[in-house]
Protein backbone atom coordinates (compact mmCIF):
# COMPACT_ATOMS: atom_id res chain seq x y z
CA UNK A 1 0.00 0.00 0.00
CA UNK A 2 3.03 2.60 0.87
CA UNK A 3 5.01 1.57 -1.76
CA UNK A 4 2.37 1.98 -4.07
CA UNK A 5 1.88 5.70 -3.09
CA UNK A 6 5.93 6.12 -3.33
CA UNK A 7 5.89 4.53 -6.74
CA UNK A 8 3.38 6.57 -7.70
CA UNK A 9 4.52 9.47 -6.59
CA UNK A 10 7.82 9.35 -8.40
CA UNK A 11 6.14 8.07 -11.19
CA UNK A 12 4.31 11.47 -11.07
CA UNK A 13 7.21 13.76 -10.85
CA UNK A 14 9.45 11.05 -13.34
CA UNK A 15 6.92 11.90 -16.50
CA UNK A 16 6.44 15.84 -15.26
CA UNK A 17 10.35 15.88 -15.68
CA UNK A 18 10.05 14.05 -19.16
CA UNK A 19 7.16 16.19 -20.33
CA UNK A 20 8.90 19.34 -19.54
CA UNK A 21 12.17 17.73 -21.31
CA UNK A 22 10.37 17.22 -24.28
CA UNK A 23 8.81 20.43 -24.59
CA UNK A 24 12.36 22.21 -24.11
CA UNK A 25 13.66 20.11 -26.61
CA UNK A 26 11.00 20.89 -29.40
CA UNK A 27 11.56 24.88 -28.71
CA UNK A 28 15.55 23.67 -28.94
CA UNK A 29 14.67 21.96 -32.20
CA UNK A 30 13.28 24.64 -34.03
CA UNK A 31 15.39 27.72 -32.58
CA UNK A 32 18.72 25.44 -33.81
CA UNK A 33 16.90 24.87 -37.12
CA UNK A 34 16.73 28.86 -37.52
CA UNK A 35 19.82 29.39 -36.71
CA UNK A 36 20.95 27.10 -39.07
CA UNK A 37 19.43 28.84 -41.86
CA UNK A 38 20.77 32.34 -40.74
CA UNK A 39 17.60 33.63 -40.13
CA UNK A 40 18.29 34.26 -36.38
CA UNK A 41 21.07 34.40 -33.94
CA UNK A 42 21.16 32.29 -30.39
CA UNK A 43 16.96 31.58 -31.35
CA UNK A 44 17.90 27.92 -30.11
CA UNK A 45 19.08 29.24 -26.20
CA UNK A 46 15.84 31.69 -26.48
CA UNK A 47 13.34 29.17 -27.62
CA UNK A 48 14.50 26.76 -25.82
CA UNK A 49 14.54 28.96 -22.38
CA UNK A 50 10.72 29.97 -23.36
CA UNK A 51 9.99 26.66 -23.95
CA UNK A 52 11.46 25.19 -20.70
CA UNK A 53 9.42 28.12 -19.24
CA UNK A 54 6.10 27.24 -21.01
CA UNK A 55 6.64 23.47 -19.81
CA UNK A 56 7.01 24.29 -16.11
CA UNK A 57 3.72 26.68 -16.16
CA UNK A 58 2.17 23.64 -18.19
CA UNK A 59 3.03 21.70 -15.23
CA UNK A 60 2.25 23.37 -12.41
CA UNK A 61 -1.62 24.38 -14.43
CA UNK A 62 -2.06 20.26 -15.06
CA UNK A 63 -0.65 19.53 -11.61
CA UNK A 64 -3.68 21.85 -10.14
CA UNK A 65 -6.35 22.17 -12.69
CA UNK A 66 -5.64 18.04 -14.32
CA UNK A 67 -8.71 17.02 -12.23
CA UNK A 68 -11.09 19.89 -13.31
CA UNK A 69 -10.19 19.45 -17.51
CA UNK A 70 -11.06 15.56 -17.23
CA UNK A 71 -14.23 16.34 -15.06
CA UNK A 72 -14.97 18.79 -17.91
CA UNK A 73 -13.71 16.20 -20.96
CA UNK A 74 -16.14 13.68 -19.75
CA UNK A 75 -18.61 15.75 -19.56
CA UNK A 76 -19.21 15.09 -15.29
CA UNK A 77 -21.55 17.28 -13.52
CA UNK A 78 -21.20 17.48 -9.15
CA UNK A 79 -24.90 15.87 -7.79
CA UNK A 80 -26.22 17.51 -4.84
CA UNK A 81 -26.82 15.12 -1.59
CA UNK A 82 -30.90 15.47 -2.33
CA UNK A 83 -30.57 14.37 -5.93
CA UNK A 84 -29.13 10.62 -5.06
CA UNK A 85 -29.49 10.36 -1.39
CA UNK A 86 -28.88 6.64 -1.49
CA UNK A 87 -25.11 7.07 -3.50
CA UNK A 88 -23.74 9.89 -1.04
CA UNK A 89 -25.01 7.37 1.79
CA UNK A 90 -22.81 5.07 0.46
CA UNK A 91 -19.68 6.79 -0.17
CA UNK A 92 -19.78 8.32 2.98
CA UNK A 93 -20.05 5.12 4.92
CA UNK A 94 -17.05 3.20 2.59
CA UNK A 95 -15.19 6.55 2.94
CA UNK A 96 -15.28 6.42 7.40
CA UNK A 97 -14.31 2.60 6.81
CA UNK A 98 -11.22 3.58 4.28
CA UNK A 99 -10.26 6.58 6.50
CA UNK A 100 -10.70 9.10 3.37
CA UNK A 101 -11.84 12.46 3.24
CA UNK A 102 -15.65 12.12 1.81
CA UNK A 103 -14.89 12.71 -1.83
CA UNK A 104 -17.02 14.94 -4.19
CA UNK A 105 -19.34 13.26 -6.44
CA UNK A 106 -19.82 13.20 -10.09
CA UNK A 107 -22.40 12.16 -12.34
CA UNK A 108 -21.66 11.56 -16.94
CA UNK A 109 -25.35 11.46 -18.24
CA UNK A 110 -24.63 8.45 -20.15
CA UNK A 111 -26.50 5.01 -19.72
CA UNK A 112 -23.42 2.84 -19.84
CA UNK A 113 -21.86 1.31 -16.82
CA UNK A 114 -19.21 2.70 -15.75
CA UNK A 115 -16.73 4.49 -12.98
CA UNK A 116 -13.69 7.05 -12.09
CA UNK A 117 -12.39 8.67 -10.10
CA UNK A 118 -9.60 11.89 -10.13
CA UNK A 119 -8.34 14.63 -8.32
CA UNK A 120 -4.64 15.34 -7.07
CA UNK A 121 -4.72 13.90 -3.80
CA UNK A 122 -6.86 12.03 -2.01
CA UNK A 123 -8.31 15.32 -0.21
CA UNK A 124 -9.24 16.43 -3.28
CA UNK A 125 -10.79 13.55 -4.37
CA UNK A 126 -13.85 13.21 -6.75
CA UNK A 127 -15.66 9.99 -8.12
CA UNK A 128 -17.36 10.07 -10.80
CA UNK A 129 -20.61 7.32 -11.92
CA UNK A 130 -22.36 7.01 -14.84
CA UNK A 131 -26.20 7.37 -14.45
CA UNK A 132 -26.24 3.99 -16.15
CA UNK A 133 -24.26 2.59 -13.31
CA UNK A 134 -26.17 4.10 -10.61
CA UNK A 135 -29.49 2.93 -12.15
CA UNK A 136 -28.45 -0.50 -12.65
CA UNK A 137 -26.45 -1.80 -9.30
CA UNK A 138 -27.94 -2.84 -6.31
CA UNK A 139 -26.47 -1.91 -3.18
CA UNK A 140 -23.72 -4.19 -2.55
CA UNK A 141 -22.50 -4.17 -5.89
CA UNK A 142 -22.50 -0.10 -5.74
CA UNK A 143 -20.71 -0.53 -2.67
CA UNK A 144 -18.03 -2.40 -4.20
CA UNK A 145 -17.60 -0.16 -7.19
CA UNK A 146 -17.42 2.52 -4.80
CA UNK A 147 -14.68 0.79 -2.63
CA UNK A 148 -12.78 0.12 -5.81
CA UNK A 149 -12.81 3.53 -6.33
CA UNK A 150 -12.04 5.03 -3.23
CA UNK A 151 -8.51 2.73 -3.28
CA UNK A 152 -7.44 4.33 -6.54
CA UNK A 153 -8.00 7.54 -4.05
CA UNK A 154 -6.30 6.08 -1.52
CA UNK A 155 -3.25 4.87 -3.33
CA UNK A 156 -2.79 7.67 -5.40
CA UNK A 157 -3.64 6.22 -8.78
CA UNK A 158 -6.07 9.07 -9.32
CA UNK A 159 -2.88 11.84 -9.29
CA UNK A 160 -0.89 10.00 -11.75
CA UNK A 161 -3.78 8.51 -14.26
CA UNK A 162 -5.07 12.50 -13.98
CA UNK A 163 -1.38 14.16 -15.04
CA UNK A 164 -1.29 11.55 -17.43
CA UNK A 165 -4.35 12.51 -19.61
CA UNK A 166 -3.40 16.05 -19.33
CA UNK A 167 0.67 15.68 -20.56
CA UNK A 168 -0.53 13.16 -23.22
CA UNK A 169 -3.11 15.47 -24.43
CA UNK A 170 -1.03 18.07 -24.61
CA UNK A 171 1.61 16.38 -26.58
CA UNK A 172 -0.85 14.77 -28.78
CA UNK A 173 -2.16 18.08 -29.77
CA UNK A 174 1.24 19.45 -30.44
CA UNK A 175 1.76 16.81 -32.59
CA UNK A 176 -1.35 17.11 -34.43
CA UNK A 177 -1.30 20.61 -35.11
CA UNK A 178 2.37 20.20 -36.23
CA UNK A 179 1.90 17.13 -38.23
CA UNK A 180 -1.26 19.44 -39.91
CA UNK A 181 0.48 22.16 -40.39
CA UNK A 182 2.97 20.06 -41.65
CA UNK A 183 0.58 18.26 -44.35
CA UNK A 184 -1.66 21.54 -45.19
CA UNK A 185 1.49 23.94 -44.95
CA UNK A 186 3.20 21.89 -47.64
CA UNK A 187 0.21 21.84 -50.04
CA UNK A 188 -0.16 25.63 -49.83
CA UNK A 189 3.02 26.47 -50.24
CA UNK A 190 3.37 24.40 -54.01
CA UNK A 191 -0.06 26.12 -54.83
CA UNK A 192 1.15 29.55 -54.28
CA UNK A 193 4.90 29.03 -54.20
CA UNK A 194 5.33 31.86 -52.37
CA UNK A 195 9.26 31.36 -52.14
CA UNK A 196 11.48 30.34 -49.09
CA UNK A 197 9.17 31.17 -46.34
CA UNK A 198 6.96 28.03 -46.32
CA UNK A 199 9.73 26.10 -46.80
CA UNK A 200 11.29 27.19 -43.99
CA UNK A 201 8.10 26.31 -42.26
CA UNK A 202 7.48 22.80 -43.70
CA UNK A 203 11.59 22.00 -42.78
CA UNK A 204 10.98 22.79 -38.93
CA UNK A 205 7.80 20.61 -39.33
CA UNK A 206 9.80 17.96 -40.38
CA UNK A 207 11.89 17.96 -37.38
CA UNK A 208 10.15 18.56 -34.70
CA UNK A 209 7.62 15.73 -36.12
CA UNK A 210 10.76 13.22 -36.81
CA UNK A 211 11.29 13.98 -32.52
CA UNK A 212 7.99 13.77 -31.75
CA UNK A 213 8.14 10.24 -33.76
CA UNK A 214 11.45 9.36 -32.01
CA UNK A 215 9.70 10.35 -28.67
CA UNK A 216 6.74 8.69 -29.21
CA UNK A 217 7.61 5.25 -27.63
CA UNK A 218 8.38 7.45 -24.61
CA UNK A 219 4.54 8.47 -24.75
CA UNK A 220 3.36 5.53 -25.51
CA UNK A 221 5.75 4.13 -22.03
CA UNK A 222 3.66 7.27 -19.90
CA UNK A 223 0.65 5.86 -20.95
CA UNK A 224 1.54 2.11 -19.35
CA UNK A 225 2.93 3.67 -16.79
CA UNK A 226 -0.53 4.74 -15.87
CA UNK A 227 -2.11 2.18 -16.71
CA UNK A 228 -0.65 -0.83 -15.40
CA UNK A 229 -3.04 -4.02 -15.12
CA UNK A 230 -1.66 -4.84 -11.46
CA UNK A 231 -3.12 -1.37 -10.57
CA UNK A 232 -6.95 -2.42 -10.96
CA UNK A 233 -6.30 -5.77 -9.33
CA UNK A 234 -4.86 -3.93 -6.78
CA UNK A 235 -7.89 -1.55 -6.39
CA UNK A 236 -10.07 -4.64 -6.99
CA UNK A 237 -8.78 -6.39 -3.66
CA UNK A 238 -7.74 -3.15 -1.99
CA UNK A 239 -11.33 -2.23 -2.29
CA UNK A 240 -13.16 -5.46 -1.40
CA UNK A 241 -11.04 -4.97 1.91
CA UNK A 242 -12.54 -1.81 2.32
CA UNK A 243 -16.09 -3.10 1.75
CA UNK A 244 -15.59 -6.40 3.33
CA UNK A 245 -17.63 -8.16 0.52
CA UNK A 246 -15.62 -9.12 -2.72
CA UNK A 247 -18.70 -10.40 -4.50
CA UNK A 248 -20.30 -7.07 -4.81
CA UNK A 249 -17.58 -5.83 -6.55
CA UNK A 250 -17.58 -9.03 -9.03
CA UNK A 251 -21.45 -9.07 -9.36
CA UNK A 252 -21.11 -5.44 -10.15
CA UNK A 253 -17.93 -6.31 -12.68
CA UNK A 254 -20.24 -9.08 -14.24
CA UNK A 255 -23.04 -6.49 -15.19
CA UNK A 256 -20.62 -3.31 -15.97
CA UNK A 257 -18.78 -5.55 -18.31
CA UNK A 258 -22.01 -6.32 -20.72
CA UNK A 259 -22.21 -2.25 -21.05
CA UNK A 260 -19.75 -0.41 -20.23
CA UNK A 261 -19.34 1.98 -22.67
CA UNK A 262 -19.29 5.67 -21.76
CA UNK A 263 -19.85 8.20 -25.20
CA UNK A 264 -17.42 11.36 -23.96
CA UNK A 265 -14.36 8.54 -22.83
CA UNK A 266 -11.38 8.75 -25.07
CA UNK A 267 -8.44 7.03 -25.33
CA UNK A 268 -6.78 9.72 -23.39
CA UNK A 269 -9.17 9.29 -20.45
CA UNK A 270 -10.17 5.58 -20.75
CA UNK A 271 -7.45 3.96 -18.27
CA UNK A 272 -9.03 5.98 -15.33
CA UNK A 273 -12.11 4.20 -15.47
CA UNK A 274 -13.13 0.89 -14.23
CA UNK A 275 -13.80 -0.84 -16.98
CA UNK A 276 -12.92 -0.08 -21.05
CA UNK A 277 -15.24 2.91 -21.68
CA UNK A 278 -14.09 2.48 -25.47
CA UNK A 279 -16.33 0.36 -27.61
CA UNK A 280 -15.48 -2.95 -29.52
CA UNK A 281 -14.78 -1.71 -32.90
CA UNK A 282 -12.24 0.67 -31.36
CA UNK A 283 -10.27 -1.38 -29.44
CA UNK A 284 -9.46 -3.96 -32.22
CA UNK A 285 -6.58 -1.93 -33.44
CA UNK A 286 -4.85 -1.33 -30.55
CA UNK A 287 -5.99 -4.26 -28.77
CA UNK A 288 -2.54 -6.17 -27.69
CA UNK A 289 -0.55 -2.47 -27.54
CA UNK A 290 -3.39 -0.26 -25.22
CA UNK A 291 -5.14 -2.97 -23.62
CA UNK A 292 -6.20 -0.38 -20.68
CA UNK A 293 -7.74 -2.98 -18.61
CA UNK A 294 -7.30 -6.78 -17.64
CA UNK A 295 -10.11 -8.97 -18.85
CA UNK A 296 -13.31 -8.88 -16.07
CA UNK A 297 -13.36 -12.73 -15.86
CA UNK A 298 -9.85 -12.69 -14.73
CA UNK A 299 -10.91 -9.73 -12.39
CA UNK A 300 -14.18 -11.44 -11.31
CA UNK A 301 -12.37 -14.98 -10.73
CA UNK A 302 -9.98 -13.21 -8.42
CA UNK A 303 -12.43 -11.63 -6.64
CA UNK A 304 -14.32 -14.84 -5.70
CA UNK A 305 -11.17 -16.45 -4.64
CA UNK A 306 -11.31 -13.94 -2.40
CA UNK A 307 -14.84 -14.41 -1.29
CA UNK A 308 -13.93 -17.87 -0.88
CA UNK A 309 -11.32 -17.44 1.28
CA UNK A 310 -8.54 -18.81 -0.78
CA UNK A 311 -7.50 -15.34 -1.29
CA UNK A 312 -4.88 -13.16 -3.17
CA UNK A 313 -1.25 -12.03 -2.70
CA UNK B 1 48.67 -1.76 14.26
CA UNK B 2 47.67 2.08 14.72
CA UNK B 3 45.25 2.31 11.90
CA UNK B 4 44.06 -0.78 12.68
CA UNK B 5 42.16 0.18 15.97
CA UNK B 6 41.37 3.15 14.30
CA UNK B 7 39.76 1.84 11.55
CA UNK B 8 38.09 -0.57 14.16
CA UNK B 9 36.74 2.16 15.94
CA UNK B 10 35.05 4.02 13.42
CA UNK B 11 33.37 0.81 11.58
CA UNK B 12 31.85 0.16 15.50
CA UNK B 13 30.97 3.93 15.42
CA UNK B 14 29.49 3.92 12.29
CA UNK B 15 27.44 1.17 13.05
CA UNK B 16 26.15 3.08 16.08
CA UNK B 17 25.06 5.59 14.28
CA UNK B 18 23.19 3.78 11.51
CA UNK B 19 21.60 1.98 14.41
CA UNK B 20 20.67 4.94 16.09
CA UNK B 21 18.82 6.62 13.07
CA UNK B 22 17.26 2.47 12.13
CA UNK B 23 15.45 3.16 15.64
CA UNK B 24 14.57 6.96 14.89
CA UNK B 25 12.78 4.91 12.35
CA UNK B 26 11.11 2.88 14.00
CA UNK B 27 10.27 5.13 17.07
CA UNK B 28 8.81 7.39 14.62
CA UNK B 29 6.73 5.16 12.53
CA UNK B 30 5.28 3.70 16.01
CA UNK B 31 4.54 7.09 16.72
CA UNK B 32 2.61 7.74 13.51
CA UNK B 33 0.20 4.71 13.65
CA UNK B 34 -0.46 5.40 17.16
CA UNK B 35 -1.70 8.85 15.79
CA UNK B 36 -3.68 6.89 13.06
CA UNK B 37 -5.18 4.76 15.89
CA UNK B 38 -6.05 8.17 17.58
CA UNK B 39 -7.47 9.69 14.77
CA UNK B 40 -9.68 6.80 13.96
CA UNK B 41 -11.27 6.72 17.36
CA UNK B 42 -11.65 10.33 16.66
CA UNK B 43 -14.34 9.41 13.45
CA UNK B 44 -16.19 7.09 15.89
CA UNK B 45 -16.49 9.61 18.52
CA UNK B 46 -17.79 12.33 15.99
CA UNK B 47 -20.80 9.43 14.88
CA UNK B 48 -21.50 8.82 18.85
CA UNK B 49 -21.75 12.30 19.54
CA UNK B 50 -23.81 12.86 17.07
CA UNK B 51 -26.38 10.04 18.09
CA UNK B 52 -26.25 11.31 21.30
CA UNK B 53 -27.24 14.71 20.03
CA UNK B 54 -30.17 12.99 18.35
CA UNK B 55 -31.96 11.40 21.22
CA UNK B 56 -32.99 13.76 23.49
CA UNK B 57 -35.01 15.20 20.43
CA UNK B 58 -36.39 11.10 19.94
CA UNK B 59 -37.33 11.01 23.35
CA UNK B 60 -39.39 14.15 23.32
CA UNK B 61 -41.27 12.66 20.40
CA UNK B 62 -42.09 9.65 21.58
CA UNK B 63 -42.62 10.82 24.89
CA UNK B 64 -45.78 12.59 23.14
CA UNK B 65 -47.66 9.12 21.69
CA UNK B 66 -46.36 6.56 24.58
CA UNK B 67 -46.07 7.91 27.83
CA UNK B 68 -46.78 4.43 29.97
CA UNK B 69 -43.51 3.18 28.29
CA UNK B 70 -41.78 5.11 30.75
CA UNK B 71 -39.09 1.54 31.35
CA UNK B 72 -37.78 1.47 27.67
CA UNK B 73 -37.34 5.38 27.74
CA UNK B 74 -35.50 5.22 31.10
CA UNK B 75 -33.48 2.55 29.10
CA UNK B 76 -32.34 4.59 26.02
CA UNK B 77 -31.14 7.57 28.63
CA UNK B 78 -29.40 5.63 31.10
CA UNK B 79 -27.30 4.35 27.96
CA UNK B 80 -27.10 7.04 26.62
CA UNK B 81 -25.70 8.52 29.81
CA UNK B 82 -23.39 5.50 30.70
CA UNK B 83 -21.83 6.32 26.73
CA UNK B 84 -21.35 10.68 27.55
CA UNK B 85 -19.40 9.05 30.59
CA UNK B 86 -17.35 6.36 29.33
CA UNK B 87 -13.82 6.65 29.94
CA UNK B 88 -11.90 3.80 28.35
CA UNK B 89 -13.06 1.83 25.02
CA UNK B 90 -14.13 -1.33 26.11
CA UNK B 91 -16.59 0.83 28.61
CA UNK B 92 -17.68 3.11 25.23
CA UNK B 93 -17.72 -0.25 23.37
CA UNK B 94 -20.32 -1.51 25.78
CA UNK B 95 -22.45 1.79 26.28
CA UNK B 96 -22.69 2.02 22.66
CA UNK B 97 -23.75 -1.64 22.48
CA UNK B 98 -26.40 -1.12 24.96
CA UNK B 99 -27.75 2.23 22.94
CA UNK B 100 -28.15 0.35 19.84
CA UNK B 101 -30.47 -2.23 22.06
CA UNK B 102 -32.65 -0.02 23.73
CA UNK B 103 -32.76 1.95 20.20
CA UNK B 104 -34.23 -1.36 18.94
CA UNK B 105 -36.44 -2.39 21.54
CA UNK B 106 -37.89 1.44 21.12
CA UNK B 107 -38.40 1.20 17.61
CA UNK B 108 -40.03 -2.38 18.09
CA UNK B 109 -42.38 -0.33 20.28
CA UNK B 110 -43.33 2.08 17.93
CA UNK B 111 -44.93 -0.67 15.73
CA UNK B 112 -48.15 -0.70 18.56
CA UNK B 113 -48.42 2.71 18.00
CA UNK B 114 -49.58 3.79 15.02
CA UNK B 115 -49.38 7.42 15.27
CA UNK B 116 -45.88 7.75 16.47
CA UNK B 117 -45.29 5.38 13.42
CA UNK B 118 -47.07 7.75 11.21
CA UNK B 119 -45.09 11.10 12.95
CA UNK B 120 -42.90 12.47 10.31
CA UNK B 121 -40.66 13.76 12.40
CA UNK B 122 -39.92 10.54 14.13
CA UNK B 123 -39.43 8.82 10.88
CA UNK B 124 -36.59 11.26 9.86
CA UNK B 125 -35.34 10.44 13.45
CA UNK B 126 -35.24 7.38 12.56
CA UNK B 127 -33.62 6.98 9.26
CA UNK B 128 -30.90 9.28 10.52
CA UNK B 129 -29.82 6.74 13.28
CA UNK B 130 -30.33 4.36 11.30
CA UNK B 131 -27.57 5.63 9.25
CA UNK B 132 -25.76 7.09 12.08
CA UNK B 133 -25.36 3.69 12.98
CA UNK B 134 -24.25 2.36 9.87
CA UNK B 135 -21.41 5.02 10.10
CA UNK B 136 -20.45 3.77 13.46
CA UNK B 137 -19.92 0.52 12.23
CA UNK B 138 -17.70 1.68 8.85
CA UNK B 139 -15.87 3.90 11.78
CA UNK B 140 -15.69 1.06 14.34
CA UNK B 141 -13.88 -1.20 11.02
CA UNK B 142 -11.55 1.04 10.18
CA UNK B 143 -10.58 1.98 13.86
CA UNK B 144 -10.18 -1.97 14.75
CA UNK B 145 -8.06 -2.26 11.08
CA UNK B 146 -5.47 0.51 12.79
CA UNK B 147 -5.52 -0.87 16.15
CA UNK B 148 -4.64 -4.18 14.62
CA UNK B 149 -1.49 -2.72 12.60
CA UNK B 150 -0.65 -0.98 15.63
CA UNK B 151 -0.68 -3.90 18.26
CA UNK B 152 0.76 -5.77 15.88
CA UNK B 153 3.92 -3.22 14.88
CA UNK B 154 4.69 -2.99 18.63
CA UNK B 155 4.18 -6.45 19.82
CA UNK B 156 6.74 -8.13 17.14
CA UNK B 157 9.92 -7.31 16.33
CA UNK B 158 11.56 -4.76 16.51
CA UNK B 159 8.98 -3.12 17.88
CA UNK B 160 8.29 -4.57 20.91
CA UNK B 161 11.58 -3.93 22.13
CA UNK B 162 10.81 -0.01 21.56
CA UNK B 163 7.18 -0.19 23.30
CA UNK B 164 8.76 -1.75 26.20
CA UNK B 165 11.15 1.27 26.27
CA UNK B 166 9.01 4.20 25.36
CA UNK B 167 5.68 2.32 26.91
CA UNK B 168 3.80 2.05 24.15
CA UNK B 169 0.63 0.19 25.18
CA UNK B 170 -1.90 -1.90 23.01
CA UNK B 171 -4.92 -0.94 22.58
CA UNK B 172 -8.70 -2.30 23.15
CA UNK B 173 -10.71 -2.95 20.07
CA UNK B 174 -14.20 -1.60 19.40
CA UNK B 175 -16.17 -4.61 19.54
CA UNK B 176 -19.03 -5.37 18.98
CA UNK B 177 -21.49 -7.18 21.91
CA UNK B 178 -21.22 -10.89 21.69
CA UNK B 179 -24.96 -11.81 22.34
CA UNK B 180 -26.96 -9.60 21.02
CA UNK B 181 -25.18 -8.65 17.92
CA UNK B 182 -23.64 -11.56 16.00
CA UNK B 183 -26.76 -13.55 16.81
CA UNK B 184 -28.74 -14.25 13.38
CA UNK B 185 -31.17 -11.23 12.93
CA UNK B 186 -34.65 -13.24 13.50
CA UNK B 187 -37.28 -12.60 11.21
CA UNK B 188 -40.82 -13.08 12.56
CA UNK B 189 -43.91 -13.75 9.94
Amino acid sequence: MYEQIASNRAKTVFIIIGFIIFITLVGFAIGYYLDWRGISNNYSIILMIFALILAVIMSFSSYYYSDRIVLSLTGARPISREENPRVYYMVDGLSIAAGLTIPKIYVIGDEGMNAFATGRNPQKGVIVFTQGLLDNLNDEELKGVISHELSHIKNYDILLGTIVVVMVGMITIISNIIFRSFIFGGGSRRRSSKGSGGGILSLILIIVGILLILLSPIIATLIRLAISRNREFLADSTGALISRYPAGLANALKKISMHSEVKTASSATAHLFIANPIGEKSKVMFKSLFNTHPPAEERIRRLEDMSLGVGIK
Amino acid sequence: MLTGVISLIAIIAGIIILLFFIGIGIYNSIVSLRNKVDNSWHQIDVQLRKRYDLIPNLMETVKGYAKHERETLQNVINARKMGIDAKTVKEQAKAENMITDTLKSLFALSENYPNLKADQHFLRLMEQLNGIESNIAYARQFYNDMVMKFNTRIQTFPGNIFARMFNFLSRDYFEIEEVSAREPVKVKF
